[in-house]
C-alpha cells in the first residue's frame, strides 16, 4: 500500500498493512524550508515552505502532511492584526484587539479565501504538495473553526463573556465567517487536498457548556462539513482539548477521523473511549506532544507508541500521531522516531 | 454600624450575585454594605469568596465551564472594587503568590481564571501579566517575599524558558514553592524542570497552593 492508501483505509476504519504515522509536522517544518519560523508563517513564500515540508516528509518518512500554519491565518485574512514572533507561534495582537467592543462584530465581512492573506498561501502551498506527492501521500488542509477564529479577533476572555451576554452580535460575525470557511475548505479541496481539517477547539469540557458550544458552533460546523464531505474530501476534525464532545462532532460534524490528544467526555480512558468511539470514527493521535514527543527519549517515545498501538491498532481506523501540532521547537529526529515506532508496532 | 441581620442578609446576596453573575447587582450590593456601616472584610470572605467557593464547586462538577466562570469573576471585581478600600489592613492574606505567563506566550485566560479564585479566596496575587521576562519573576519574589510562584504556559516554545526559570527562582530563595501549568505541562515537566507541582484547572491549583503553603508553614515551624 502507499501512504495515501494506508490513510485513506485507516480514516475509513478499514485495516491497512500497518498502521500509517504522520506526527504533526507543521511550524517544526520551517526548519526545512531555509526560512526563520516567521518567515515561513508568514506565507509569502509557499514554494519554500513546500519544499521544506517534502523534506521533512522523507526525513521522517510521513505518511503526509497537514496545512496548518497556526492558528492565526483564518482571523488575519477577516483583518485581525498579526504578530509575527521570530522564534515563536504568531498571534494576534490581543493590545489592540480587531473587535474591540460588542459593536465591532459587525465590522465582520465576506472576504474571497481564495484570493485573501495567508489562507490564500495556504492554497498555493496544497496545490504545491498535491503536484509532488498527491499521488502518494496525504495531503489534509485546515480550516479553524468560526468561534474559535473570533476568540482570537476579539481576545478570547472577552469572547467568551459576550457568548452569554451579547449573543445576537457574536451569532452576526459567525454566520459571515461559516460561509467564508465553507468556501476556503472547498478551495483547499480543489487546490488537490485529500481530506480538510476542521479544529472545534471549543467543543470541549475544558471550556464551553455542551448547550453553549452547540448554539455558537454546531450549524456553522455542519455547514463547512457538510461543504467539505460534498466537495469529495474526507471529514477530518481536529479538538485538543479535555472530554471533547464526540455526540457533538458526529452529529454536526460527520467526520471520518477525528485528531485528539484526551477522550471524549462520556468515557473514561482510551480503553473505553476505543469501544464506544474508535470502532465508528478514526482516532488519529494521541501522543502527548510536550510531555512524550518533546521532552521524552527513544524508549519513552517508542513505549507510548507501543502503549497507544496496544488500545487502538486492532480493528483498524486509527492513524498513530501526536495529539496536537508536532512541538515547533522540539528535535525532528524525535518525529521520525515516532514513524520508526509506529513501523515496528504497527502492522497487522 | 449594620446589624448582624442585616449583614447576614447582605452577605447572602453577595453570594448568590458571584454565583449567579449578576453583575450590576454585585456593585449595588456592595454600596449599600459599605452604606449600612458592614464589615467590608467579612462581606468579602464570607460573600464573595464564599459565592466563589460554590462557583469552584460547579467548575469542578462541569455545571460551570469558562464563560459562566469568568462572568462569576466579574461579578467578583465589581464588588471587591467597592468593598477593597474599606478593608481594614489588618485583615491579614491567607499567603501570596506571584503570577504571569511565559515570555514569548500571551495566552492568559488560565492566568487569569487562577487569579481571581486565589484573590476570592483571601491570597494576596502579584500579577504579572503576559509575555513576561524571566527576570521580572524572580524580582517579583523577593520584593514581595511571596510563598509561591506561580509560572503559566500554553505552548512548548514559551514552557522551555521554565527550565532556566526555575533554577533563577530557587537560587534567589530555595524556600520559594513553584506551580507551573498549561496546556504542555505534565508530572513529568515538573520534575525534569524542577518545580514543585502542577494543577489542571483554578480550583486544583488552589488546592495545590493551600497544601503548599501549609507546608511551607510546618517547616518554618519545625526551624
Amino acid at each position: 500500500m502507499s501512504m495515501l492508501e494506508r490513510v485513506a483505509t485507516a480514516a475509513t476504519m478499514g485495516t491497512p498493512d500497518v498502521v500509517p504515522c504522520a506526527p504533526l509536522v507543521c511550524g517544526a517544518a520551517h526548519r526545512f524550508s531555509g526560512q526563520t519560523y516567521e518567515e515561513w508563517s508568514r506565507c509569502e513564500d509557499p514554494e519554500a515552505m513546500v519544499a521544506g515540508g517534502l523534506a521533512a516528509i522523507e526525513y521522517a518518512d510521513m505518511c503526509g502532511i497537514v496545512l496548518l500554519v497556526d492558528l492565526t491565518v483564518e482571523a488575519g485574512a477577516f483583518g485581525c492584526e498579526t504578530i509575527f514572533p521570530v522564534m515563536d507561534t504568531a498571534h494576534p495582537n490581543y493590545d489592540d484587539p480587531f473587535i474591540k467592543g460588542p459593536g465591532d462584530y459587525a465590522k465582520v465581512k465576506k472576504i474571497n479565501p481564495r484570493e485573501t492573506g495567508r489562507m490564500k498561501g495556504v492554497l498555493d502551498q496544497i496545490a504545491g504538495y498535491s503536484k509532488a506527492i498527491g499521488e502518494t501521500h496525504a495531503i489534509v488542509g485546515f480550516v479553524y473553526g468560526s468561534l474559535g477564529t473570533l476568540s482570537m479577533m476579539r481576545g478570547p476572555e472577552a469572547f467568551f463573556m459576550d457568548l452569554v451576554e451579547h449573543p445576537d452580535e457574536v451569532m452576526g460575525a459567525l454566520e459571515i465567517m461559516d460561509d467564508v470557511l465553507a468556501e476556503y475548505a472547498v478551495a483547499q479541496k480543489e487546490a488537490g487536498a485529500h481530506a480538510v481539517c476542521y479544529d472545534n477547539l471549543y467543543a470541549s469540557e475544558s471550556i464551553l457548556s455542551k448547550p453553549l458550544w452547540r448554539k455558537f458552533e454546531g450549524k456553522g460546523m455542519l455547514k463547512v462539513c457538510d461543504a467539505i464531505a460534498d466537495s469529495g474530501a474526507l471529514v477530518v476534525h481536529h479538538n485538543c482539548g479535555n472530554g471533547i464532545y464526540f455526540d457533538e462532532l458526529e452529529k454536526y460534524g460527520h467526520p471520518h477521523a477525528v485528531s485528539h490528544a484526551y477522550v471524549a467526555d462520556d468515557v473514561d480512558s482510551w480503553e473505553e473511549h476505543k469501544k464506544k468511539w474508535g470502532s465508528k470514527i478514526c482516532t488519529i493521535g494521541w501522543m502527548p506532544p510536550g510531555p512524550v514527543a518533546m521532552l521524552g527519549n527513544e524508549e519513552e517515545i517508542e513505549e507510548e507508541v507501543k502503549a497507544e498501538m496496544e488500545i487502538f491498532k486492532p480493528g483498524g481506523g486509527f492513524i498513530q500521531s501526536t495529539g496536537c501540532e508536532f512541538p515547533p521547537n522540539a528535535p525532528l529526529k524525535h518525529a521520525k522516531m515516532i514513524v520508526d515506532a509506529a513501523k515496528k508496532y504497527g502492522v497487522y | 454600624m449594620a446589624t448582624a441581620e442585616k449583614e447576614k442578609e447582605l452577605i447572602a446576596g453577595l453570594r448568590d450575585a458571584v454565583i449567579n453573575y449578576k453583575i450590576a447587582d454585585a456593585k449595588k450590593l456592595a454600596e449599600e454594605a459599605i452604606k449600612e456601616g458592614a464589615d467590608a472584610y467579612k462581606m468579602t470572605m464570607e460573600g464573595l469568596a464564599g459565592g466563589m467557593e460554590t462557583v469552584s464547586e460547579k467548575f469542578d462538577n462541569h455545571e460551570y465551564f469558562v464563560p459562566e466562570t469568568l462572568l462569576c469573576a466579574k461579578a467578583l471585581y465589581g464588588a471587591l472594587d467597592v468593598l477593597k478600600p474599606h478593608i481594614k489592613s489588618d485583615s491579614g492574606s491567607k499567603g501570596q503568590v506571584v503570577l504571569g505567563v511565559m515570555l514569548g506566550d500571551v495566552h492568559d485566560l488560565g492566568k487569569n481564571l487562577i487569579k481571581a479564585i486565589f484573590e476570592s479566596a483571601g491570597w494576596t496575587v502579584h500579577d504579572l501579566g503576559r509575555d513576561v521576562p524571566l527576570k521580572s519573576f524572580v524580582e517579583e519574589q523577593l520584593r514581595t517575599d511571596s510563598d509561591i510562584v506561580m509560572l503559566s504556559a500554553m505552548m512548548t516554545t514559551s514552557m522551555v524558558g521554565m527550565k532556566k526559570l526555575i533554577p533563577m527562582i530557587k537560587e534567589k530563595n530555595p524556600n520559594v514553592k513553584i506551580m507551573i501549568g498549561g496546556a504542555p505541562i505534565s508530572e513529568k515537566t515538573v520534575d525534569d524542570y524542577g518545580a514543585d507541582t502542577t494543577a489542571d484547572n483554578a480550583p486544583n491549583a488552589l488546592r495545590e497552593a493551600m497544601n503548599m503553603l501549609e507546608s511551607l508553614r510546618k517547616g518554618m515551624v519545625s526551624a
